[in-house]
């Protein structure tokens, strides 16, 4: 084998607490598409930013063409000829095509920019390198998802120097059609000799045109698939999950009674065709990975978002929840996934925010009875066990897993009938995880409909009874927990397993 | 979507509906309102507009077209006040020359300059009350340094501006344009200005293609500050001297003509060219309302209109 | 003389002056354009002017084609310009600083005849006015009586040296006092603002009031028009002081409102007759274009004010209704 273009030794890097690299290796061969896959949390975003130049590894070599690299920074790796594709755009609205590719790089001579020497480049650029015609003069706004890509490519390329191109989750926003257009431009690039690194969480595309894999699991490489077939997934997936369940989930199946949430048809811009029910006393699971239209889907029950077509029927009647505050009325409330930003106000205190959505209850006319609320937050601290247990403490000062626990609180005083849990856990520790399964578990034995979209497949396959499985804005299937993996779960959200 | 699409089509095309209406108007109710002498008056009572609008368009585009958490800066208009009060008193009161008091009023533009951009940057308040608090506070300096009265200026170069013509236009407008000409080509014709508009269009994706954002900012306030100054010996010929209060107008004028000028952008953003347009056309109106007897009250009214007009559908144009 | 009598007197002589004009036969404005250009129409006198000259131009026939600066002087001198370009035949210019004159010597290039209204220039045909310098002597002499004779003063004179009726009005208010040696012009004097000229008097008599405390100073006079001593008589309220006297010119009906109550500290004025002056302003272009000469200045008589039964009077014979 030839030297390698890029060598990552013993990467370690700390972060207060997490350990996130623990002696990670990544190794590019010229010329090749190399993927990168892991959980969320496996280290693959953390060594994209040791490479970049981002952080600064604790410890482990960097080498590029056989030569160590002694200072990582973006400059240097630049000068390298390394090129990043960031998972967010990072494009002017207003900026022509050909604007948008010479940014910070423009071209002017005697008299002020060269405008049409940089349209003639950019042009051919995109007709040579990514085997596509764009007008330069387009404008951003006017282009899909799919040329903006495309137009962030050409940015990062444009200059000629570009030896190695790491692309993070390049199809997160993509339908499958432009995927195709994506993927036909990283092949015209490697036609070209140009190496990659390619960041997907969506296996099916990685055996479709990786050259090698590298499988990152606890900030570690745990494999290095030398030749990848398009039966490799279940092998990869092994590796990436790898773990035994813990044992968070309190072993309980619920009896369902009533439809409490029906959707039917349900469209919108991010999903198409989305139906599923709700009972009563039922937890139901969203599994899919970014940009599947999870989020939006949750969005839309709630109010925040608007359907272009489809039915909601919510206990018994027939609604379309214009806002949140319809919902709330109807008896259905929202943990949102954004807690430090929708789930809280951050400044208040913790009864202020256990009282937010009740303060009808606790003030008589314009007057809002303080002390009644101090009880009652105090009443809801006790039961979920916040800490600490003062209700007037500001909410920014307490931890993930109380402020989550802050925002459950305050819900349970009003008595809903259905909880949308939007990742109830993400940067909560595992003790207050536990907690919070068993407060959910408990809400559905006390006969509330729950519905769990999380990106953390380990949490659905042990809290639901049931999990709808979204993949590119469509729900492709409905699975039972009963006996069910969670590497089978991974397969089906990555694509890497027909439903 | 499409319903929603239509909507912004209609917001896009209000405030230029409005406009061609008013002047379909004025020119049918004024006789001469489409005739040279009175173009020629509308682009010199225009002049003063125009210069501080450079400034202000230079500001927008660096920062961003948001009109609460975007570019903007309403000092530009008083620094202008402040330099030609300066001028006038160094001229008139002290006997200075011309070029002295030129100079100590770039001394105090490049002072309000540095002072917007660190109010901006460094410490971070949004562009909006920065500009407005320091607009307050040059606008108290003036009038300690007149002493809130008129100082009248004679200097033979102040009367050119105001009377004297270059090859038959008037000598105002040829000057202004030479200074539009000149902003226009640094903010949109050379890898610097490029460089300024990817910093307002997105300071992510500035920052990501090595542009170093913050020293943009810093200049764009540096050039506001410099329109404010050139825009002083205009001001001076303008009133033949500097009366105190000519601020208020300038500024109402300056936003109007600015986020008008985005309005007819074909990319519905704020530029150079489009602030000029936009400040020939507001003198346009004033004079038109003017010649046909409206109320000088009625005028200021429908020019707040109007600025809500542009700024509302600029809002809207965002949301979308 | 009993003051109401001489004041009815005056009156009628100055209206039969102007109906005499109207009633001649020759002095017609048929066919004519004029325009109007008022630096601002938010002040009493201001408006009064303006009205006074458009509606006497109206009824002699002519056309009127009105200008409002909105109180911003820049913005009124443009609008000569404006008024140049729409070809007017004459243009009644009323009020203004030294930023009109070029605008004045551009219309009279262009042959259109300018009358001002209180702005006397080289190059307007005739100013009609009051008799400033009988305005400024007067208030000189009531203000050194009100005081005694003796005191300190300070005084509001932002346009002593931008518009020469006020140069007049100050100056020889200055010159009379100079025969009170007892008498102090507390410098620097004062600079009033012109937009909002109550609120920023106000303010400025209130940091004045705080530096001359209770026996310190004995009078505030504003140099040459009213609105500031509203502020004044404000400050004084707020402040608490009653040692404090004020005067002013103009006369009109809000300050001899507040010369008539009870008490007030505002002690003196000297009243002008604002319609009449625009209004005799549109007569002298009607005389101008039947081929008379004018003088250089048309003066049109004034009424001084001293103390609360005075201004009740003159309030009533100026036609602002009565007060009691």
């Amino acid at each position: 084998m030839a030297v390698a273009l890029l060598q990552m030794h013993d990467i370690i890097k700390s972060f207060p607490g997490v350990l996130a690299l623990n002696k990670a290796a990544l190794s590019v061969q010229p010329g090749e598409i190399h993927g990168l896959v892991g959980e969320n949390g496996a280290g693959k975003s953390t060594i994209i930013k040791v490479l970049a130049g981002v952080y600064k590894a604790d410890g482990g070599t960097v080498t590029i063409d056989g030569e160590a690299l002694q200072d990582v920074t973006p400059r240097s790796v630049h000068e390298a000829g390394i090129r990043f594709i960031h998972q967010e755009l990072h494009l002017v609205q207003h900026f022509t095509v050909t604007e948008s590719v010479f940014m910070g790089q423009e071209l002017s001579g005697i008299g002020g920019l060269s405008r049409r020497d940089m349209k003639a480049k950019a042009e051919s650029f995109f007709k040579d390198a990514l085997g596509t015609e764009l007008s330069g003069d387009l404008l951003i706004r006017d282009l899909g998802i799919a040329e903006r890509k495309l137009v962030q490519i050409a940015r990062a390329l444009i200059d000629g120097a570009a030896k190695l191109v790491v692309f993070d989750e390049p199809t997160a926003p993509l339908s499958s059609g432009e995927t195709e257009k994506l993927f036909a431009a990283i092949t015209n690039l490697k036609a070209r000799g140009i190496a990659m690194i390619y960041v997907s969480h969506y296996l099916a595309e990685i055996t479709d045109i990786c050259d090698r894999v590298t499988v990152l699991r606890n900030g570690k490489t745990v494999s290095v698939f030398e030749e990848v077939l398009p039966d490799s997934t279940d092998a990869m997936i092994t590796a990436m999950v790898g773990r035994e369940i813990e044992a968070l989930f309190p072993d309980v199946s619920h009896c369902a009674s009533a439809d409490l949430l029906q959707v039917q048809n349900l469209h919108h811009q991010a999903f198409s065709n989305v139906s599923f029910d709700v009972q009563a006393g039922e937890i139901v699971g969203i599994a899919g990975l970014i940009g599947s239209g999870r989020e939006e889907v949750v969005d839309v029950l709630y109010g925040l978002k608007k359907a272009s077509e489809g039915a909601v029927k919510f206990n018994g009647k027939s609604q379309a929840f214009n806002a949140p505050k319809d919902a709330v009325a109807a008896g259905m409330v929202l943990v949102p996934r954004d807690r430090r930003h929708d789930g809280l106000v951050l400044d208040m205190s913790v009864s202020d925010n256990v009282n937010l959505a009740s303060l009808d209850d606790i003030s008589t006319g314009l007057i809002e009875r303080r002390k009644m609320g101090l009880a009652k937050a105090g009443a809801v601290a006790e039961q979920l066990d916040i800490r600490p247990r003062d209700p007037s403490a500001k909410a920014r000062n307490l931890s993930g897993g109380n402020q989550q626990k802050v925002v459950l609180g305050r819900w349970l005083t009003r008595g809903a009938k259905l909880f949308i849990l939007d990742e109830p856990t993400v940067g909560v520790d595992v003790g207050a995880k536990v907690e919070i399964y068993a407060l959910v578990e408990k809400l559905a034995a006390d006969g509330a409909g729950v519905l769990v979209s999380s990106s953390d497949p380990g949490e659905l396959v042990g809290l639901c009874d049931r999990i709808l499985v979204m993949l590119r804005g469509e729900i492709i299937t409905e699975i039972s927990t009963d006996g069910l993996g969670v590497d089978h779960l991974v397969a089906l959200t990555t694509g890497g397993q027909a439903a | 979507m499409t319903q929603s699409l239509t909507i912004r089509r209609i917001l896009d095309a209000l405030p230029i509906t409005v406009f061609v209406l008013l002047f379909l108007y004025l020119s049918l109710n004024s006789a001469n309102f489409l005739s040279f002498p009175t173009l020629e008056l509308i682009l010199k009572q225009a002049v003063p507009t125009v210069l501080v609008s450079l400034g202000l368009a230079t500001v927008i585009v660096a920062g961003g077209d948001d009109v609460v958490s975007g570019g903007i800066d309403l000092s530009i208009p008083a620094t202008a006040i402040i330099c030609a009060a300066i001028v006038a008193d160094q001229v008139t009161n002290h006997q200075s020359p011309l070029i002295w008091g030129l100079v100590l009023a770039f001394g105090a533009a490049g002072i309000i300059g540095a002072v917007n951009a660190g109010l901006v940057v460094w410490v971070r308040m949004t562009p909006l009350l920065a500009t407005l608090a320091t607009s307050v506070a040059i606008v108290g300096v003036t009038k300690v340094i007149t002493e809130s009265r008129r100082i009248g200026v004679t200097d033979p170069t102040i009367v050119f501006i105001r009377d004297g013509s270059i090859a038959g236009i008037a000598a105002g407008v040829v000057l202004t344009t030479i200074v539009a000409l000149a902003y226009w080509h640094l903010v949109h014709r050379t890898k610097w200005g490029m460089n300024l508009q990817a910093t307002g269009g997105s300071r992510d994706a500035a920052e990501i293609s090595g542009i170093p954002t913050n020293r943009f900012v810093v200049q764009s306030f540096l050039l506001a500050a410099f329109a404010g100054w050139i825009a002083c010996s205009f001001v001076l010929a303008r009133g033949s001297g500097s009366s105190p209060g000519s601020e208020e107008n300038l500024l109402l004028e300056m936003v109007l003509a600015t986020f008008l000028g985005a309005a007819f952008s074909p990319r519905r953003v704020v530029t150079v060219w489009g602030a000029v347009l936009g400040a020939v056309l507001v003198s346009a109106l004033s004079v038109g309302f003017i010649s046909i007897g409206v109320n000088v009250f009625w005028t200021g009214c429908i020019k707040g209109v109007l600025i809500l007009l542009v700024v509302a559908s600029a809002a809207a144009g965002r949301e979308q | 003389m009993k003051y109401t009598k001489k004041l009815a007197a005056a009156l009628a002589m100055s209206v039969s002056f102007a109906s005499m004009a109207a009633a001649d036969g020759h002095a017609t404005l048929e066919g004519k354009t004029v325009g109007v250009a008022v630096v601002g129409t938010q002040h009493f006198w201001d408006r009064e002017a303006f009205n006074g000259a458009v509606s006497t131009v109206e009824e002699l026939g002519g056309t009127v084609v009105p200008v409002d600066g909105g109180r911003d002087n820049q913005v009124h001198a443009d609008n000569h310009d404006i008024l140049l370009n729409q070809g007017v035949d004459a243009v009644i210019s009323i009020l203004g600083d030294g930023a009109v004159e070029p605008k004045f010597e551009a219309l009279k290039a262009a042959g259109i005849p300018v009358f001002t209204v209180d702005h006397q220039s080289p190059h307007a045909v005739n100013n009609t006015t009051s008799d400033n310098y009988y305005m400024g002597t007067t208030i000189g002499r009531y203000m050194a009586d009100a005081i005694g004779g003796e005191g300190k003063v300070a005084v509001f004179n932002a346009f002593e040296g931008a518009l020469r009726i006020c140069g007049i009005r100050a100056g020889l208010w200055k010159y009379v006092l100079e025969d009170y040696p007892g008498i102090e012009i507390i410098q620097p004097e004062l600079a009033e603002e012109f937009a909002n000229a109550p609120e920023d008097a106000r303010q400025k008599a209130l940091d004045l009031l705080t530096q001359y405390p209770e026996g310190t100073l004995d009078a505030i006079h504003v140099g040459c028009w009213d609105q500031p001593a509203i502020g004044i008589v404000q400050a004084l309220e707020e402040a608490g002081r009653t040692d404090v006297l004020v005067t002013a010119l103009d006369g009109g009906p809000d300050t001899l409102e507040i010369m008539a109550e009870d008490g007030s500290p505002f002690v003196a004025n000297v009243a002008q007759q604002p319609n009449l002056i625009g209004s005799t302003a549109a007569q002298n272009v009607a005389a101008h274009f039947a081929g008379e000469t004018l003088l250089p200045q048309t003066f049109v008589d004034v009424f001084p004010v001293n103390g609360q039964a005075e201004a009740k009077a003159a309030y009533e014979a100026l036609g602002y209704g009565t007060l009691d």
